[in-house]
Parts: structure tokens; C-alpha cells; sequence
């Protein structure tokens, strides 16, 4: 009953338009759902932090103060969990919903250079971290593999997972264009200029920090590997942490769009989806915004949009064909700039909030622990939603210099963010451990001062 | 490809591996968790929240608050709530998008903390005594048998029987692992009987005992209750508050006092002699005295302070001092009419005794009090009669 209905649902996706890899479905109890959330593949290498993960999250699921109701993966064919506990009609909605993330996975450009094959190499590197393990120890593996997780966003997805390294130092020849006035200089054309490549390390600022150390760093083989394969899982990760907004928008507007066609559910079913598709769209709490909701939002606002430019034959494209461009080429940044008009804004009643203060971020007032509406602004709240999606949700560093053995990193940010003190400090040694020589950080202090931080190998 | 079993469930393994954390970074940190103010005041509470500072996971990360976006009515500046404590980034309830933000508290119970902070320690100088015995209970691994838990495998001895029995058949080596070459260990519980103490806690109340002095004070007696009601089945302790008068107190008014009123150590130590010379014979009893003040004595007391510890040590088998001086008190000795480059103090009159078994001690900083437990408690050559 439940395959066949989820085979109809599937039928009724492709009719729609959705195009997705071979997914197949395992139900599985509320501890294996736990797990696979908590390390974010179904096999992945250990460390104790997903521990920490599973621990809290089994609590709370026990306690019944939260549940998982689906784990879809970005790999071909997908793989999908399901909760056995569930009713059907949640399960088949889920499953719904899981076809529109996979048409994402397949379709949206941001996810076109991801290993579709994690699941599998994840497994790989959870074999070969292990074999560390025994060799080395589970304490020296676990502190390279701290040090691997503290840089783990710090990657550079224009450049992509394989790279060579910076090419040697050598003079290459370059044809010189013809320019003009070479006849008064008797310059023969087309002549040769000379350019040395390959002289300073880095040749331009690095923003991929985990590369740069695990291919310039002195360290042993296995160490590199450790390094490249929690690389290699983030950058797998990224584009899922990028699209978190349109990702959930886009498959919670296909689970209602199939539902509202499907009549293979009973009256009593039906009313149970809706009070479970309210539940999944629901906007959340006064300080926080439900991300399900707000993609969803801006989703239906599109089509409507767009469907009245059509009518009046001012676009293209129809409401629904606006959709499927916007899945494929925006990511969550673009699609809030791009899309979250003003009038849609004030219908949803946004606003940004943080501290009343005016006064330098290291100075203390009777409201520095207020938190107060800051704006209604279209562009102060469009900051705030933004401002954790960018980079990866951290600082921008960057690898400026190695002069004499040092390592000279730069916050690129610094006039108008600061770090944390105490976590920069324990980074940068973290970095001078692998570097095994000093490492500094041009920052800024709370005052937007420039100051520079060390961090030293003991 | 399917994974191979080792791979499979690794929630629990990972769980237990962060247990295991949590257990090694509360040991490394003792010397901070140890003034921790939430373990100090959980008075009567059988297990203890710790702050688990230190199992974080480093990353660059901003240091000023997030801003955020939420919903419903209002206008710009009205109030929504607050944030929690540290002002570090918005507290419950409010969204953040900061990786690995985990705040993580651990529970754990207070007989198991102190076991941790306290185990090698010891009353240094113990010595037998007639009489009645203090009684501490250790387990000791007395016996070899062939069925128990698992737990308790003794793996050298069924290895070696393994070895036997193959060459019996010929082969010495190990393989073949039967049921029959299993040994495990059997333990007993052993009795181990010390000698009668008791134990006299001296605390100054007097006004110039500020509430941090004071809070340095009262952990390290807190401490001192903990160690002695785990580590010895009977120990008696005695409670005595002082300004310029001094008199016994029950355990629960010693931890709540207020303070008033000027110093006058020798009251203490004249309360202490006649109550131990009454209830505690040094013939029968190994007496510790324990006293906590800031040093800030009225002068011509420190005489009379000299001979009745003269006095005291006499009777017991140690005489602990503490002075809590903090910096910028450093000032305020000027002022006992003394010239003020001469720093003069009870610890400066004491410390002229010169007998080995008067320990005295400064303290800084609340972070000292590891170190002043330490310096007290250090078992000593007769430790264990």
C-alpha cells in the first residue's frame, strides 16, 4: 500500500515536471534516524563530537521534544530515511517532500561539482581513519582531526576540491602583443617578454586554509589524508549549508503542490496532512524565523508574481516556469536579495533585532543585554539574514605571506567584525602546530584597531 | 558497497569516547573547577552542574553578537527580551546560525567530583591511638576463579592457561581460546583502620574578611568536609567562627555566616584548646586545626596568637594557616601603626615558631585553593598506620 503510494507520488512528480535521481527509501527506527543526523552521512569517520551530537539529540528525541522526520542525501542514486514510527500520511508526505529536494540536488547549479558518490567514500574514509587509528592512536587522530574541524569552513568553492598546487618557480616566455609606436623602437613583432611564475607561496591571498596546509605544511602522508578528507566532506556539505532557505522552500511548496492533485489519500488523511503541512510551515517564533516558511513564502509569492506578467504579457515565462529557473540557478543569498521584495516583507512582518547600544562593542551599558527591534528596513533586514550565510558562516581569513617560515594570515574583515579572542587564540595554535613554526593573524579589536594575534607550535 | 560491521553504530561508541572527554577535562581542570562557585554553593545537592568550557571546538568565530531577524508586530527600539549572562551571542531561544554553538553543561555527582579533586590526599601524620579507630574501606583483588564478569578477566593468567593447555596436547602457543582457560579476578572488600581525628575548623568573620576573602575560606572548608566525610568513616570536625570572640558553631551557620566587627585571633585559638583539651585528648585523638583569616590581627594579639599555637601544636598533629591576602589589600597593613614597608600579619608572627608540623600559607587567588589543599593534606611519612 505504502510502496504503491509512494510510486504514484513519484509518477505524479515527473508528470510535474520534476527531475530527480533514483531514490530509494529506508524506514528505519528513531535511534538509526538519530545517528545518520547526527553525523550527516550514514557512515562517516569517528569523532567524538558527533557523539556529543547523538547524545543530546537521542535525549531530546526520547524526551519527544523534537523528531526527525526525514534524512535526505545528496548522492545518485539518493538515498532517503524514514521514521517507522510515523503514520503513513507523514511518511508519504515526507516522501513527497524528498522529491523535490533530490530534483534540487540534481538541478540546482551550486550542487553540479558535488561527489554524488559520498555515501560510499565517506565509508572509504571512515575505513582508512580507522586504520590511523590503530596505528597512531585515537588520541593523536581525534587532535588532528579537532585541529581539521576548527578549519573545516574555510575552503574556497570557486576553486574547487582538486587542486594542484602553486606552479614552481620558473621564467616562462610570453608572446608580447604587437603595441603601437613599436617601429620607432625597431621592436621586432611578435617578440618575447619574460615573466617569473611561482615566487611567492601563495601567489594570491588563500582562502582555502585546509588545502594550503595540507599541501605546504610539513606533515606525514596519513596527516594529509586526515586533512584532505574533512575537506573533501565539507565541500561536499557546502552547497546544502548555501541553499538551506530555497533547498526547504522548493521541496516544501513540491510536497503541497503534489498533495493538492493526489487523490489517492482518504478525507481523515487529508486533514492530518494539512495539520502536518502547517506544522512543517510554520513560522516559527517570534525570534526566529522558520526557514521552511520563509523559502515557502517567497516561493508562492514568485508564482503569483510571475503568473500576472504572463497575463499581461510582460514575461516569458509563467509563474510556474519562474520557479524552476529560480531552483536552478539561485542559491540562498541571491534568492533573499533577488526575491524577498518590501511588500512581501511587510506581509510577513519582518524586522531585524540585536542590542539598542550605540556605543563600541567592548563598552558596557545598563542595555547592553536588551535585544530590541532594530529595523524594518528592507536592507537591515536583508543584512541580518544574510550576514550568517556568508562565507560559510565564518570570518573571511585568509593566507597572506610565509616570509622566513612564518605563516601570515589576515582577517579580511577586520574594519567592521571582530573575532573572539579566546577561540582566535586557540585556532592560530592549532594552525602553528601543524605550520610548526609561528603563525600571526592581522585582526582588529573591538574598536575596528588593527592588532595582530600569534600563535605559537610548543 | 556495503559497510562493514565494525562501521555500523557508531552513535553510542562516539558517545561514550565524549564521555570520556568530559570525564579527562573535568580532571585537567580541577584547579579552576575547584573555586567554581556553582559546585561550591550546590550546599546538600548530590550531584553538580559543570560549565564544560573546556570541550570546545576552536574555530575563528565573530566576537560581537549576531543580529537577527524576526517576526510580528512592533516598532524599531521596542524590547523583545534579553540576553543570558556573558553577553557572548544570544542566549536560549533565539536563532543562531554560528556553527558548533553548542553551550554544554555536564551533571555530575558530587561524591565523584571530590573522589577526582581529592583522591591522593591524605591527614598527614596520622598516627595510631587506643581506642576507638577510623575506619576507611578499600577493594582488593584477592582471588583467581574461573567464572565471573568479564569485566574482571584476568588476561595474563587465561593466556597463560590457553598456553597450558595446548601444550599439553603438544603446541605451546596461544589460539584456541576455551571457556575452561578463562580466569577472572575476585575482589574483597578490606577493612583498613586509622587512627581517631578529629578535625578543627577556624574561620575569621571579622569585617575585614570581604566576601571573596571569605569565599576563599569557606571552599576550602567545603572542600575539607567533602574529603574527610568520603575518605574517613568517622571523623569528628568542629566548627569555630571568630571576630573579636570566638565560640563553636554547627556546620550549617559555619557556611552561612555574616561578618562583623574587628579580629581577634587569639579568641580562636583559646575556644579550640579548651574544647579539644575537653572533648579530644591528644592521647586519644590525632587533632588538625585548620585556621582561614586575612592576617589583619589586632597587633598586640599576635603575642598571645604565638603561645596559644605554641600551645595547640603541643596537642596536635598539625596546625594548617591560611592567609588571605589579595593585592591591593597590600596598603591596608600600613595602617596597624606599623611602618608602612614593613608588611607585618599574624602569618609573619606565626612563621617565627618555626615547628615542621605548622603549615603555613598566602593565597592570591580563589584559583590557589588546589594548591592549598595539597600543601595541607599531603600524606606524610606515617600516613597510614
Amino acid at each position: 500500500m505504502f510502496e504503491a503510494r509512494v510510486a504514484e507520488l513519484e509518477a505524479l512528480a515527473q508528470q510535474h515536471g520534476l527531475d530527480f535521481f533514483p531514490t530509494s527509501f529506508e524506514v528505519v527506527p528513531h535511534d538509526i534516524m538519530t545517528e545518520v543526523a547526527a553525523y550527516g552521512l550514514p557512515t562517516r569517520a569517528r569523532h567524538w563530537s558527533y557523539g556529543k551530537v547523538y547524545q543530546s539529540q537521542r535525549l531530546y528525541g526520547t524526551m519527544g521534544l523534537s523528531k526527525i522526520y526525514e534524512i535526505v542525501l545528496n548522492s545518485n542514486p539518493c538515498l532517503a530515511f524514514l521514521l517507522d514510527t510515523n503514520p503513513e500520511i507523514a511518511n508519504l508526505l515526507v516522501a513527497a517532500h524528498v522529491f523535490g529536494h533530490v530534483d534540487f540536488f540534481k538541478n540546482n547549479l551550486l550542487f553540479a561539482p558535488t561527489n554524488r558518490n559520498m555515501i560510499n567514500d565517506a565509508i572509504a574514509h571512515a575505513l582508512r581513519i580507522d586504520g590511523y587509528i590503530e596505528r597512531y592512536g585515537l588520541e593523536t587522530v581525534e587532535h588532528l582531526m579537532d585541529i581539521g574541524f576548527a578549519l573545516d569552513r574555510h575552503i574556497d568553492p570557486h576553486q574547487g576540491v582538486i587542486r594542484q598546487p602553486y606552479p614552481q618557480r620558473q621564467v616562462v616566455e610570453k608572446e608580447r602583443s604587437p603595441q603601437p609606436y613599436d617601429d620607432l623602437f625597431h621592436t621586432p613583432s611578435p617578440s618575447v617578454t619574460y615573466e617569473v611564475v611561482g615566487e611567492h607561496i601563495p601567489p594570491h591571498p588563500e582562502h582555502d586554509l585546509l588545502w594550503f596546509l595540507s599541501t605546504y605544511a610539513r606533515l606525514e602522508s596519513w596527516q594529509q589524508d586526515v586533512l584532505q578528507i574533512i575537506r573533501e566532506e565539507s565541500y561536499y556539505f557546502y552547497p546544502q549549508f548555501l541553499t538551506k532557505i530555497l533547498n526547504e522552500g522548493w521541496a516544501s511548496y513540491w510536497h503541497a503542490e503534489l498533495f493538492h492533485q493526489y487523490n489517492g489519500v482518504s478525507p481523515e488523511e487529508m486533514i492530518e496532512f494539512a495539520r502536518l503541512h502547517a506544522s512543517v510551515v510554520n513560522p516559527g517564533g517570534r525570534l526566529s524565523l522558520n526557514p521552511y516558511y520563509l523559502g515557502y513564502s517567497i516561493l508562492v509569492d514568485i508564482e503569483k508574481r510571475w503568473d500576472a506578467l504572463h497575463a499581461a504579457g510582460e514575461s516569458p515565462l509563467t509563474g510556474r516556469q519562474k520557479l524552476f529557473e529560480v531552483r536552478r540557478t539561485e542559491d540562498d543569498i541571491s534568492f533573499l536579495r533577488n526575491y524577498l521584495t518590501l511588500e512581501l516583507m511587510e506581509k510577513l512582518g519582518l524586522f531585524a533585532y540585536g542590542r539598542p547600544c550605540t556605543h563600541p562593542p567592548g563598552q558596557h551599558c545598563t542595555q547592553c543585554e536588551h535585544i530590541v527591534i532594530t529595523s524594518r528596513e528592507q536592507e537591515a533586514v536583508l543584512a541580518a539574514l544574510l550576514a550568517p550565510r556568508y562565507n560559510y558562516g565564518v570570518p573571511r581569513i585568509v593566507i597572506r605571506d610565509v616570509l622566513n617560515n612564518t605563516l601570515y594570515l589576515e582577517h579580511l574583515d577586520r574594519a567592521t567584525t571582530f573575532l573572539d579572542r579566546r577561540f582566535a587564540a586557540q585556532t592560530l595554535s592549532y594552525i602553528a602546530e601543524l605550520w610548526k613554526h609561528p603563525v600571526y593573524l592581522l585582526t582588529g579589536d573591538e574598536s575596528g584597531r588593527e592588532v595582530s594575534l600569534t600563535g605559537r607550535s610548543d | 558497497m556495503a559497510p562493514p560491521w565494525e562501521l555500523r553504530r557508531r552513535g553510542l561508541k562516539d558517545s561514550l569516547r565524549h564521555d570520556q572527554r568530559v570525564k579527562e577535562a573535568i580532571r585537567k581542570n580541577l584547579r579552576e573547577l575547584i573555586a567554581e562557585e556553582a559546585i561550591i554553593t550546590s550546599d546538600g545537592q548530590k550531584r553538580v552542574r559543570i560549565p564544560l568550557r573546556y570541550l570546545e571546538q576552536y574555530r575563528f568565530k565573530y566576537g560581537q553578537p549576531q543580529e537577527g531577524v524576526g517576526q510580528g508586530p512592533g516598532q524599531p527600539g521596542d524590547l523583545l527580551g534579553r540576553q543570558d549572562g556573558d553577553g557572548n551571542g544570544p542566549g536560549d531561544g533565539l536563532a543562531g546560525d554560528q556553527p558548533g554553538e553548542l553551550t554544554y553543561e555536564v551533571e555530575v555527582p558530587l561524591d565523584e567530583l571530590t573522589r577526582m579533586m581529592l583522591e591522593d590526599l591524605a591527614l598527614p601524620w596520622l598516627e595510631e591511638k587506643p581506642e576507638r579507630q577510623v575506619t576507611t574501606i578499600t577493594h582488593r583483588h584477592t582471588d583467581v576463579r574461573r567464572r565471573g564478569s568479564l569485566a574482571n578477566l584476568d588476561k595474563r593468567r587465561t593466556l597463560l592457561a590457553n598456553i597450558k593447555r595446548n601444550a599439553s596436547r603438544g603446541v605451546a602457543e596461544v589460539g584456541h581460546l576455551h571457556d575452561d582457560d578463562l580466569r577472572f579476578k575476585v575482589w574483597d572488600e578490606h577493612e583498613q583502620k586509622h587512627a581517631n581525628a578529629a578535625v578543627y575548623m577556624l574561620m575569621d568573620r571579622s569585617g575585614s574578611m570581604t566576601t571573596s576573602k571569605k569565599y576563599v575560606a569557606k571552599s576550602f572548608f567545603f572542600w575539607m568536609v567533602r574529603f574527610l566525610r568520603l575518605k574517613y568513616q568517622h571523623v569528628e570536625t568542629v566548627f569555630i567562627a571568630h571576630d573579636t570572640e570566638a565560640q563553636v558553631v554547627p556546620e550549617q551557620d559555619f557556611f552561612a555566616l555574616s561578618n562583623s566587627g574587628g579580629t581577634r585571633c587569639s579568641s580562636a585559638y583559646q575556644v579550640a584548646l579548651e574544647h579539644l583539651q575537653q572533648q579530644h585528648p591528644a592521647s586519644r585523638w590525632n587533632i588538625y586545626l585548620f585556621h582561614f583569616s586575612d592576617g589583619d590581627n589586632l597587633p598586640h594579639d599576635n603575642a598571645v596568637c604565638k603561645t596559644l599555637v605554641q600551645d595547640l601544636l603541643g596537642q596536635c598533629n598539625m596546625v594548617g594557616y591560611g592567609e588571605i591576602r589579595y593585592k591591593d589589600d597590600a596598603s591596608f597593613y600600613g595602617w596597624m601603626g606599623q611602618t608602612p614597608y614593613m608588611i607585618s600579619s599574624l602569618q609573619h608572627t606565626l612563621e617565627e615558631i618555626q615547628h615542621p608540623r605548622l603549615l603555613s600559607v598566602t593565597i592570591t587567588h580563589k584559583d590557589e585553593l588546589y594548591q592549598v589543599l595539597q600543601t595541607f593534606l599531603q600524606p606524610q611519612e606515617n600516613a597510614h598506620v
